[in-house]
């Protein structure tokens, strides 16, 4: 279970994200004053601004100089100033008050989740397993036949696992094997599906472009 | 046209008629004068013991040339003294031709004069013979005190050749020279009068460049310093009513802040209770309805609330942008996050695509994110259940393209253009919502247009509005 240190000096508000980050899957140590924190042990660190004590920015500088522990930022100002302030001095996010406590949840997970390692040599995404160095795709565990243009969309749509991947990126991915024509794009993928045996593998995201599943489809 | 040359041409306009005028008159009055002498000369000669009788012996021989004129005569007008001629060329001697009283001509010849002189004669004792006073030559018909003989009338010729006769100019054009000096004086004297002018239209520009903070002096103690000093007064008076128009927005804009700052976290609150509220409800419960728009109103409120500190730093005669590289990536990412329960109320699918690498752009964080977030909010409020808003990031070659589609029921074609128009309310269906005061795509605009980013609104082929924003990227 994550650990998250708020630090929130109204006890209303306070009391809400508590709940709500608690009822989310994560375990919450609520102060109401503003002083460093000590990183060990701790996930992340949700600090609002103005606080009695020490001010947020304050918090973000000296637990800084210490810990690149992932810190997301309540801010009631509606001033860039203390939004570039609070990223220049190191916070991974901001959150501007009003939000709803889902918007808060949906923070902090993106906070936690680990920076895909695209740069590896082998990308995995459920069944799939793109192996970037000798350019091989295999599908559980089988190797998969796919022309250079299929394997490159393929690279491109895992890199991204999770995430819809744009028309336009795909169409750059197909630039790199000279078949850069939008149209041809969806032609590609509907053979890529028929060759994964399964067209859940590939989803189209709507108005966007397309995404590969990362649960394996049953 | 400049000062100088324009005072250059008025007295030039000035100068040359007064010359000619001048001229002229000088040309006339020794005309006057050379026939007043001549006719006196004349008088003179034949009033000599024996003249008469010499020239009717012989009138075909006398006329020789005669002494200059010594005075005048009690017999004839009295001509004006003439000038003693000054030293130099002197002019031919005056000829002088007999005429019987009938003005025939008594030498071979001679000019026939008659038709000429012969009215004026009658009435006076001598009359000019030419009409063109200008001329030089000088011919004047003189009658004697007799009507008998061949020489009862002399014509004598002359002229105002310089040196023999002359009016009040000098003979030589000297007398131009003071004329000139005189102009080229007014010129020289004017120049470091413009050049003060100069000097204050400089400082008065100066002085407006910089907010009239500096006022626009310029010493001395004439006209223009006068001028300058009350330039002075008025630039302090416009420094006075701009830093209260200063003072006034500042206030309004700490008003608006604090104001919106207070209510940031109440609202907060409540959003979290109406969340954990409409959480605990069936989708049966009688009280979903009340609860769903209570949450609704209060999506409403947030952004109005955010775009009501957008425009009070908007609103000022000159926006500050705070600009800094902004990641295009996390601005969807929190746009879109804050719309989810939005659209997930309504029953919309809200989805979003980003390119790998993070897109920076120069731009203000705050103004970026509102922007972006008032299409979104509209693309979201304006759908229907079961419809779709994408917000798509995408990677140009000049920068950046960032669009927002929706499936929802599109803008009239002549209402596109308008979209952005402050307190543009357009047709029923989009009657109410950040757009509903006009604010939301008109801060949108506003945000597009201060940081020189490209914004477009179209209807998509398949139903359903595009916006587009693009720009640059960060350098």
């Amino acid at each position: 279970m994550p650990k998250v240190l708020l630090i929130e000096d109204d006890r209303e508000l306070g009391g809400q994200i508590t709940t709500t980050l608690e009822g989310a899957g994560f375990e919450v140590t609520w102060w109401t004053e503003g002083k460093v924190p000590d990183p060990e042990g701790l996930d992340l660190v949700i600090v609002d601004l103005m606080l009695p004590g020490m001010y947020g920015l304050d918090i973000l500088k000296a637990l800084r100089a210490e810990s690149d522990l992932p810190v997301l930022v309540l801010s009631a100002r509606t001033d860039t100033s203390d939004k570039i302030r609070a990223l220049k001095l190191g916070a991974d996010d901001y959150l501007t008050k009003p939000f709803w406590p889902d918007e808060l949840v949906e923070r902090a997970k993106a906070r936690l989740r680990r920076p895909f390692l695209a740069r590896s040599e082998e990308l995995e995404v459920g069944p799939l397993k793109v192996h970037l160095d000798d350019h091989r795709v295999t599908l559980h565990g089988r190797p998969l036949d796919l022309t250079p243009t299929e394997r490159a969309l393929l690279t491109a749509l895992a890199r991204r696992r999770g995430a819809a991947v744009t028309r336009g990126a795909l169409v750059d991915a197909l630039d790199a094997q000279h078949d850069g024509a939008e149209r041809n794009l969806d032609v590609h993928i509907s053979r890529l599906r028929k060759k994964l045996g399964d067209p859940a593998l590939v989803e189209t995201v709507w108005g966007v472009g397309y995404r590969l599943a990362v649960k394996s489809p049953a | 046209m400049r000062l100088l040359v324009r005072v250059a041409v008025v007295t030039a306009a000035v100068a040359a008629p007064m010359v000619l005028g001048l001229v002229a008159l000088d040309a006339l009055s020794r005309h006057r004068a050379a026939e007043v002498a001549l006719a006196g000369i004349a008088t003179d000669r034949m009033a000599r013991p024996g003249a008469r009788a010499r020239c009717e012996a012989d009138p075909e021989a006398w006329g020789a040339e005669v002494p200059r004129p010594t005075g005048p005569r009690a017999s004839v007008e009295r001509p004006p003294e003439p000038r003693t001629p000054p030293p130099g060329p002197r002019g031919a001697p005056p000829r002088f031709t007999p005429y019987t009283a009938a003005l025939a001509p008594s030498r071979r010849g001679a000019t026939n004069i008659a038709k000429l002189v012969q009215d004026d004669l009658r009435n006076a004792q001598w009359t000019p013979v030419d009409r063109d006073l200008l001329d030089a030559e000088v011919r004047v018909a003189v009658r004697m005190p007799w009507a008998e003989g061949p020489c009862a009338v002399i014509l004598v010729e002359g002229s105002t050749t310089p040196g023999f006769l002359g009016a009040f100019l000098p003979a030589s054009e000297v007398w131009l020279a003071p004329l000139v000096a005189v102009l080229l004086t007014v010129l020289i004297a004017l120049v470091p009068v413009v050049r003060r002018l100069e000097r204050l239209i400089a400082a008065v520009e100066a002085s407006a460049a910089g907010g009239f903070v500096a006022p626009p002096e310029v010493a001395g103690h004439d006209e223009v310093a006068a001028l300058s000093r009350a330039f002075t007064a008025a630039s302090a008076e416009v420094g006075r009513q701009l830093a209260a128009r200063d003072d006034r927005e500042r206030a309004l804009r700490e008003f608006l802040s604090n104001t919106t700052h207070d209510v940031m976290l109440p609202l907060t609150v409540l959003m979290q209770h109406l969340a954990v509220a409409r959480a605990g409800l069936e989708d049966d419960a009688p009280l979903r309805a009340p609860v769903v728009g209570a949450i609704d109103e209060a999506h409403y409120i947030a952004a109005l609330i955010q775009n009501l500190s957008a425009v009070a730093r908007l609103d000022v005669v000159e926006p500050r942008l705070e600009l800094g590289p902004v990641d295009l990536n996390a601005v969807v990412d929190r746009v879109v996050a804050r719309h989810r329960a939005m659209a997930v109320e309504r029953g919309v699918e809200l989805v979003s695509g980003v390119p790998e690498a993070p897109v920076l752009v120069d731009a203000d964080l705050t103004f970026i994110e509102q922007a972006v977030s008032n299409v979104v909010y509209n693309a979201i409020h304006y759908n229907r259940v079961d419809g779709h808003v994408a917000v798509v990031l995408d990677r140009t070659s000049p920068g950046f393209l960032l669009r927002v589609l929706d499936d929802g029921p599109g803008i009239p074609g002549a209402e596109l253009h308008r979209l952005v128009e402050r307190g543009f309310r357009g047709n029923a269906a989009r009657g109410r919502g950040t757009s509903g005061h006009g604010l939301g795509l008109h801060i949108t605009h506003t945000v597009a247009k201060l940081h020189g980013f490209g914004l477009e609104f179209e209807n998509r082929p398949e139903g359903g509005l595009q916006v587009s924003l693009h720009g640059p990227a960060a350098v």
